[in-house]
């Protein structure tokens, strides 16, 4: 009986070496194990012949054998696997350099709105109210509320574009004429800021724009001082540039404002040493600002022995400009996807 | 403007080791904008006075000549190629080591002996352009050398010093200083120079003038609002010859060209005192009588044609001012004299205007006639009229010392009438120093102010300031602009810097903003789509070709080119346009904008508080056009955009056809279109362009836009979001296919579906065909219908019962045929 399982043994590894893939391997598995006629089966056959101590043997010597013969089967399976799963690794290299095709084109944002939100971000981090308002505005919320009497220049049609049939209406030269609208809105002590949309009479070129934006900002309360102004306009613009600032005041004329200043900022790539994008001042130009005149601050219904202001403004175009090194204003509104896919 | 350094010191006295730069620095921080600072004279070392001794032909180069230049202790051979040279000419002579730029272009160069066309050459007969004088002297054409033959210095003396070029030159925007009047002469600029190094300024003490006799000058002013004063003088026994060099280099280093002794006396003063000034010819000015003469101040006369001094024959308007004589024109108040009456080279009495008129008027004029001069500019200002007696105090002196035979032969006429603010201002001391931020004493401010010309008086910790002439025509009326004088010449960056106690609150949201930022991301992030941004401007031509009419929309008055007049009332137009545009190089076109548009028909804000007039509507919208090749229907990809949008947003929103076969315009494709509704309010609408307009447009595929309102958005309720508890108990999935008329909508099957059964629980549709086997007015559907309980596990018998249900709807509801 020995023998006889001996030889399926015998027979089994032999096979199971040559065994090269996992079709041969299951056919080797039924040749043995099938349940109508493999060989283990048939050999088994052999013990309901045996009785006693010889039935014990054998069965557990088959038993074994069994197992064994299964163990190796597995082993040889998992093999096999690995051998095929390895040899895709060869079949399935990839230039990994090579786009998704087709090639999927995203969105893209205005580079404007990029450096608006930015500004937007800061201001609302230091509690400004961040809103716009019309940008077809009055005479009277546009010149005559900040001060600026009817024979000013800026009144002048070759500055600001004025609507047919309605003399005193005018696309807003500037978002100033948001000062005396938030005021009243809001009432004091405030803190806001209204970036926008502005319009100037004038010819277009690479650096000149009928239609802007700017960002203008103010804070009204009590006692406000010029070392407020110069204090928060650097908080804003640590803010902004993520890095400290050194600033200066220098003169500077707004009717809506008294003082007025112009503030320039230590160039931040030269750091005051002179280089071509300060035109080797060491300083940049960077707002205008000043204490909110009087008559603004009474023009919104406020007592102006109480209540004081400070209000500052940027070209919010200028600095997307500085910031892309864009050349040409006129891209800007060109609607232009060439110019646009880069931001 | 111009400024010179050596003026100014007339004036003030400062250290010798104060240099140009500083006080320039010093401007900058306190005062004004100074752009530039330039040395005169440089770089014109070795280059000196010339004189051209003999001139011949190169014996090898027709343009040529080799001339023996005298330059005091030598004479040199200097092979020359200007035009206009000739013997005794006297030269700006370039020595060997010299530097100079060639033809006026590029690096300066030194230099060196040199071998011309086998002629040797020890040096250059310099053109202006060579050695930095073009401003100076303007070259007329390309071969001509500078003639110094004007210059009486000794041969051989350096060209720098020979025209006086010794001053240094600082050049202001003059956008610094429009609120300050006073600034726009030299004195002015001294005054400040002078409080900001605290030196003492020289008294502006001209000579009274001795009135004559032989003239009767009279003046009248027919509009005193207009001119506000009115001074004249006549003085004879003039001799009209070129000023002395010191009067010239003045002149010339600010930039004016010299004419000859009066004309420039008048443009000194201008630069002096900031008083434009204006010289007539007796000869030329008519009045009643033989010996006398009569200026009129008046307004001109409609279409009133008068040439001025450039030779320009100008049409006026009644709204001009002019001056007059008894029977015309002599000149443009404060622009420009006339051709009339100007000085000549053979006249001998002359009239002086020192005057001051309105700012506004001149202003207008200047830009009416498109004529902006030195006077006019400074005119627009608002000069003091105070400044009108030193001026002709001083042309007067100045005008006698220059010719020698002068004598004045009329009363000195002084029409005036004018009141200026001077106050005084009271402000406290606490005032000042609570506006700047600092604790400055009493007597430090008074000092200041003083220094500027104010007088004050100090008691009880308060100040009167009376305000001085030249500040008081505009720029300084009360206590802040006190504030503003105590701290630049204090020094703004004195000031400590401090930040102002305030709540810390959070600032009010706006949701305008919010959801603006909000949709943007959503846009480019999620839908690809790119942001543009147009002009609120829209062009009839543009307008006309997609058939929106031009009454309905509002105007500019004064466009900038008569191309884009209209203001927007939507945004789409503008994009159909970028569409276009970018479709040339582009296969797909994905863009958006947020903007205002302005709608004149509809209320929007009051014009001020207390005024019923209502500005137009302009509310926020979003726009967006969808155009790619080859896509039949880009509706439904921007319809896509649009629900995704809507999802994010939180917002339920339905799409109610607009589809209309009457509608006769050609804007929207009556085919494709619909309003977009959220909770029953119409927010905007979607549709794809009428072909004809977008034949129009040169769009070759079909192109889709939307526009939402944002301000109505935001008026309609959005839905929270809620979670929904998971169903522990599987789908089922049954697929139905039927066949309906074009007609049905997809939203209302749809809808009647989900009315069967609580247990559908999703509705897909996956296929939508038409054509071939079907007849033309069918289309088939083909949906997903998902049922899910969330008690139990569903048998394949409870789902039949339902999904007979469903198909039963199709055919009684929709009279649809169901397909196996």
């Amino acid at each position: 009986m020995n023998s006889q399982l001996g030889k399926i043994k015998q027979e089994f590894f032999k096979s199971l070496e040559e065994i090269k893939d996992v079709l041969q391997l299951e056919k080797l598995e039924n040749e043995f194990f099938s349940r109508k006629s493999g060989k283990m089966n048939e050999v088994m056959k052999v013990l309901k012949d045996l009785v006693g101590e010889a039935r014990k043997e054998f069965g557990i010597l088959a038993n074994e054998l069994k197992i064994e013969m299964e163990k190796k089967l597995a082993e040889k399976k998992q093999e096999l696997n690995q051998e095929k799963l390895g040899s895709l690794i060869q079949e399935e290299e990839i230039d990994v350099t090579e786009p998704k095709l087709p090639i999927h084109e995203g969105g893209h944002l205005h580079p404007e709105t990029k450096v608006l939100w930015e500004m937007e971000d800061v201001a609302r981090s230091m509690g400004f109210i961040v809103e716009d308002g019309p940008e077809l505005d009055s005479d009277y919320y546009c010149f005559e509320a900040l001060n600026i009497p009817k024979t000013h220049p800026a009144r002048d049609s070759q500055d600001t574009f004025y609507i047919k049939d309605h003399p005193e209406w005018c696309m807003r030269p500037h978002v100033s004429n948001m000062q005396v609208r938030l005021l009243q809105k809001y009432g004091v002590p405030l803190r806001a800021a209204y970036p926008g949309r502005v319009f100037r009479n004038e010819a277009t070129d690479a650096s000149h724009e009928h239609t802007f934006y700017q960002f203008e900002a103010l804070v009204v309360g009590k006692d406000i001082n010029i070392g407020h102004l110069v204090g928060i306009i650097k908080e804003l613009l640590r803010g902004l540039y993520n890095t400290d600032v050194e600033v200066r005041l220098r003169p500077g004329y707004f009717p809506f404002v008294e003082p007025g200043f112009e503030m320039d900022m230590k160039c931040l790539i030269c750091h005051g040493v002179g280089c071509g994008a300060c035109k080797h001042s060491g300083w940049v130009e960077t707002l205008g600002c000043g204490l909110m005149h009087p008559k603004v601050i009474e023009g919104a219904g406020f007592d102006s022995k109480v209540w004081t202001g400070l209000a500052f403004g940027m070209g919010l175009t200028r600095l997307a400009m500085q910031k892309y090194k864009i050349d040409n204003i006129r891209l800007l509104q060109s609607g232009d996807l060439n110019f646009l896919k880069q931001f | 403007m111009l400024v010179s350094f050596n003026w100014l010191k007339q004036f003030v006295k400062l250290p010798d080791s104060v240099t140009p730069e500083e006080v320039a620095d010093r401007l900058i921080m306190s005062t004004v904008e100074v752009e530039g600072v330039k040395k005169q004279g440089e770089n014109l070392e070795n280059i000196v006075i010339g004189k051209v001794v003999s001139e011949e032909k190169h014996s090898d180069a027709d343009k040529l000549k080799v001339c023996k230049v005298d330059v005091g202790n030598e004479e040199l051979q200097i092979v020359c190629g200007g035009s206009n040279v000739y013997a005794g000419m006297l030269v700006a002579l370039a020595k060997v080591g010299a530097k100079v730029r060639w033809h006026g272009e590029g690096e300066l160069v030194e230099l060196q002996p040199a071998k011309i066309r086998g002629v040797e050459s020890f040096g250059m007969i310099c053109a202006s352009s060579e050695i930095g004088l073009a401003e100076k002297f303007p070259v007329k054409n390309e071969k001509e050398i500078l003639d110094l033959s004007f210059s009486k210095t000794k041969i051989g003396t350096p060209v720098a010093k020979a025209l006086g070029l010794d001053d240094v030159i600082f050049e202001i925007d003059n956008k610094s200083m429009t609120n300050r009047p006073d600034l726009w002469g030299h004195y002015g600029l001294s005054r400040e120079v002078a409080a900001l190094y605290k030196k003492e300024l020289k008294k502006y003490q001209p000579a009274n003038i001795k009135p004559g006799k032989g003239l009767a000058l009279k003046v009248k002013i027919e509009d005193t609002k207009l001119c506000r004063r009115y001074m004249g003088v006549a003085i004879s026994g003039i001799k009209v010859v070129p000023s002395p060099d010191w009067l010239q280099a003045r002149l010339l280093a600010v930039g004016q060209r010299p004419i000859n002794n009066i004309v420039d006396i008048t443009n000194y003063l201008m630069f002096e005192l900031a008083q434009p000034m204006h010289a007539f010819d007796v000869r030329d000015l008519v009045g009643e009588k033989e010996d006398e003469v009569e200026i009129i101040v008046r307004h001109s006369k409609d279409g009133e044609k008068f040439t001025t001094l450039d030779g320009v024959e100008r049409l006026l308007t009644a709204e001009m001012l002019v001056i007059a004589d008894k029977e015309k024109t002599v000149a443009l108040a404060g622009l420009m004299g006339g051709l009339n009456s100007e000085i000549k080279n053979d006249t001998t009495t002359i009239v002086y205007e020192s005057a001051n008129f309105d700012p506004t008027v001149v202003r207008k004029m200047s830009q009416t006639l498109g004529l902006r001069t030195e006077g006019s500019t400074r005119w627009e200002k608002n000069l003091d009229p105070n400044n009108a007696e030193f001026a002709l105090k001083r042309a007067v002196e100045l005008t006698l010392e220059l010719c020698p035979g002068a004598k004045i032969v009329s009363q000195v006429v002084d029409e005036s009438k004018f009141k200026l603010n001077q106050g005084p201002i009271v402000v406290s001391l606490q005032f000042i120093n609570k506006k700047i931020g600092v604790e400055l004493k009493g007597k430090e401010i008074k000092v200041i102010l003083e220094r500027l010309g104010f007088e004050v008086v100090f008691k009880n910790e308060v100040f009167s300031v009376k305000v001085p002439s030249w500040r008081a025509t505009k720029d300084i009326s009360i206590p802040e602009d006190i504030v503003e004088e105590v701290a630049r010449i204090y020094g703004y960056g004195n000031i400590p810097t401090t930040l102002p106690i305030a709540p810390i609150t959070p600032a009010v949201k706006n949701k305008l903003k919010d959801i603006e930022r909000e949709i943007k991301e959503i846009l480019v992030l999620e839908f690809g789509f790119s942001e543009v941004y147009n002009y609120s401007f829209l062009a009839p031509d543009l307008m006309n070709k997609i058939g929106l009419s031009l009454e309905d929309h509002l105007e500019l008055a004064n466009p900038i080119a008569k191309d884009r007049p209209y203001l927007r009332h939507n945004l789409w137009p503008n994009l159909l346009e970028n569409a276009e545009n970018n479709l040339h190089r582009f296969d797909k076109v994905k863009l958006f904008e947020i903007g205002k548009v302005f709608v004149g028909e509809k209320p929007g804000l009051r014009v001020s508080q207390n005024s019923d007039e209502l500005l137009p509507r302009q509310d926020l919208m979003l726009a967006m056009v969808y155009a790619e090749k080859n896509v039949a229907v880009p509706f439904y990809e921007l319809s896509e955009a649009l629900s995704g949008l809507m999802k994010r947003l939180g917002y339920d929103f339905q799409l109610e056809s607009a589809v209309n076969n009457e509608q006769k315009d050609l804007i929207a494709h009556h085919g494709r279109g619909a309003t977009i509704n959220v909770s029953g309010v119409v927010i905007g609408a979607i549709a794809e362009l009428h072909p004809v307009a977008q034949h129009n447009l040169g769009i070759e595929s079909r192109v889709a836009s939307l526009e939402i309102n944002l301000d109505k958005l935001l008026e309609c309720q959005n839905k929270s979001l809620n979670y929904r508890r998971l169903s522990d108990y599987p789908e089922i999935v049954r697929d139905i296919a039927f066949v309906v008329d074009k007609k049905v909508e997809h939203a209302n099957i749809v809808k009647k579906f989900k009315k069967v059964d609580s247990l559908i629980v999703n509705i897909e549709l996956f296929d939508v065909y038409k054509g071939k086997n079907l007849s033309e007015n069918k289309k088939s559907l083909a949906y997903h219908i998902i049922y899910q309980s969330r008690e139990r596990t569903l048998t394949g018998e409870e789902v039949d019962k339902v999904h007979q249900k469903v198909l039963s709807v199709i055919e009684k509801e929709f009279s649809g045929e169901i397909r196996k």
